[in-house]
């Protein structure tokens, strides 16, 4: 078992007037190796629940442990060792740096790690060819299109080879070949033993054959497994 | 006397201080009445970040009261100008009965204050948090401590009155003087040098030793060493060594190194004196953490790197206090 929540309870702004539940009680277990998809409408809660496996957020209660090691209440300074160690984010609109080359971008998450530069660079080289884009590797992130920043932001979270793979709405942006093609890395990745969690409202996404399982999230509940 | 920078100051950071450690205390009674690591509750939870901002602040909070010893001393050299019979710290301290209790607390709070941060350190470098009851419980012990400290510093500093008439350290500290005005009347001289260097090397072989191979009751002894060595170091520096680098024989003072006629150099005597005292108390002070579950491997690297900083600067203060001594039975003075 790869990912466990229990009981676990997020609220924005807590005893302040515009408090709001995000997640009520969530219980959850997720396997190695395996696809899920968080689905839900807007404001239902599963990007709060992306955010606090991915120990971005805590939870307001409960406990949230991967590979049996309680993580959401490690002292911040841990958080950030496991984030950097096992978990690889795509977000919605990418967030990539616009004024950085394709190839700075990818090899951002290995600069808090002190590997040298050299080393840096042949990681990324070796992600850029498998995704092809390794003919724009020094232009910079605001010139090249959709579909191969979406490829960036597809490297990136994977130049530290983490065993978690968490994206938040990932083809919100996308048409629908390049959500196509955002799947099929996905299985690929799927493929080399890499767990994946997607949150997405896409049928493209939350019914594409190689997700194994698709959690319906409403008012901050899982509806049904 | 509170009208000048100096006091404002001292009264202001001591009051800072406290106002912070008076507001670290509330989170100290939580965290004593609920703190429960296995616990999943919102309460829990809460405290775990509450106490990541109160400890930040109370280690802040105690490192200027640490830095605070130093602005009191010069504070007291300050104050000198404006004594009758006062020519430096010496004398401004002894002008009321509150001015040495002031210093001591200050002196003793160094490694009180400082033993709350190594707590801390050694703390917030395990995953589990498995010092925050016990960090939190001696903070509460540490709250008395620093009321003391900024009481005896307000006495001291409001009871400096330009018309009392003091002794000035080369009375203070003379061989001659007797009765209750000679600070270190009764120290023997004889037996000071050999003591000085043979605790030193002792403390050498013991640390040397530590570093090799690490026995509970050897720390407990480098650490007792070190408490001795560094009252004694206090000693010999006043009847023996400040007066060689005066170039007065008569000249006995532990705070008029501290003048810029003298390149400053007791800041750096005491800076190494107080630095290798403290790492080398440490050592000790942790040795019962080490059964603490998570601090097994922080607590051995902490007394291995405590042992070499205190050697360093043990080696340090020593070459250093030594120096003028030296050089005068070697070489036969200043030329």
């Amino acid at each position: 078992m790869l990912i466990e929540l229990k009981n676990v309870t997020k609220i924005y702004n807590q005893e302040q007037v515009n408090e709001v539940t995000a997640l009520r009680e969530i219980d959850l277990t997720i396997d190695d190796n395996s696809m899920t998809c968080l689905r839900g409408a807007s404001g239902s809660g599963k990007s709060t629940l992306l955010a606090i496996i991915g120990c971005v957020f805590q939870p307001t209660t409960g406990r949230v442990s991967i590979a049996g090691k309680q993580l959401s209440r490690l002292p911040d300074r841990f958080l950030t060792l496991h984030r950097r160690q096992y978990i690889g984010f795509i977000f919605q609109t990418f967030n990539i740096l616009p004024t950085l080359t394709v190839q700075d971008n990818i090899t951002l998450p290995l600069v808090p790690l002190g590997i040298p530069p050299a080393e840096m660079r042949r990681k990324a080289a070796v992600l850029m060819e498998r995704f092809g884009i390794a003919h724009r590797r020094n232009f910079p992130a605001s010139q090249i299109s959709g579909g191969e920043l979406q490829r960036v932001a597809i490297a990136r979270a994977l130049i530290n080879n983490p065993p978690l793979i968490l994206a938040d709405e990932p083809t919100a942006h996308l048409d629908s070949r390049l959500s196509e093609e955002f799947m099929h890395f996905m299985k690929d990745l799927k493929s080399a033993g890499k767990t994946i969690i997607i949150t997405s409202h896409d049928p493209l996404v939350t019914e594409h054959a190689d997700v194994d399982r698709v959690l319906d999230i409403k008012d901050g509940r899982i509806d049904a497994a | 006397m509170l009208l000048n920078s100096w006091s404002i100051a001292l009264l202001l950071c001591g009051l800072i201080v406290l106002f912070l450690m008076g507001l670290a205390a509330r989170s100290a009674i939580r965290v004593l009445l609920f703190w429960n690591p296995e616990s999943d509750s919102n309460r829990q939870i809460r405290l775990e970040n509450e106490i990541w901002l109160t400890s930040t602040l109370v280690e802040y909070a105690l490192g200027i009261q640490i830095i605070s010893l130093i602005v009191f001393v010069l504070a007291a050299n300050f104050y000198s100008q404006s004594i009758a019979g006062a020519m430096c710290a010496t004398g401004s301290l002894l002008a009321n009965s509150f001015g040495v209790p002031a210093l001591l607390v200050k002196i003793g709070g160094v490694f009180f204050y400082g033993f709350w941060i190594v707590l801390h350190q050694l703390d917030i470098h395990s995953e589990q948090y498995p010092l925050v009851r016990k960090k939190y419980l001696y903070l509460l012990f540490l709250i008395p401590l620093l009321i003391l400290d900024l009481s005896l510093e307000i006495l001291f500093i409001t009871g400096l009155k330009p018309d009392i008439i003091t002794s000035c350290c080369a009375v203070v500290f003379d061989d001659a003087t007797g009765g209750g005005s000679n600070l270190i009347g009764g120290f023997s001289h004889g037996l000071s040098m050999e003591l000085f260097y043979g605790t030193a090397g002792v403390l050498i072989g013991i640390g040397s030793f530590l570093l090799r191979q690490r026995q509970r009751w050897m720390v407990v002894l480098f650490s007792s060493g070190w408490l001795w060595f560094f009252l004694l170091a206090l000693a010999v520096v006043t009847t023996e060594f400040s007066s060689y680098i005066y170039a007065m024989p008569f000249h006995k003072c532990p705070f008029c190194i501290l003048k810029p006629e003298y390149h400053y150099i007791g800041f750096v005597m005491y800076f190494a004196l107080f630095m290798g005292a403290f790492f080398g108390m440490s050592a000790a002070v942790i040795e019962p953490l080490r059964f603490v579950d998570g601090l097994e491997s922080g607590v051995a690297g902490y007394q291995r790197s405590a042992v070499k900083f205190s050697l360093l600067f043990l080696v340090f203060f020593v070459l250093v206090s030594s120096y003028h001594y030296w050089r005068y039975i070697l070489i036969g003075g200043e030329g």
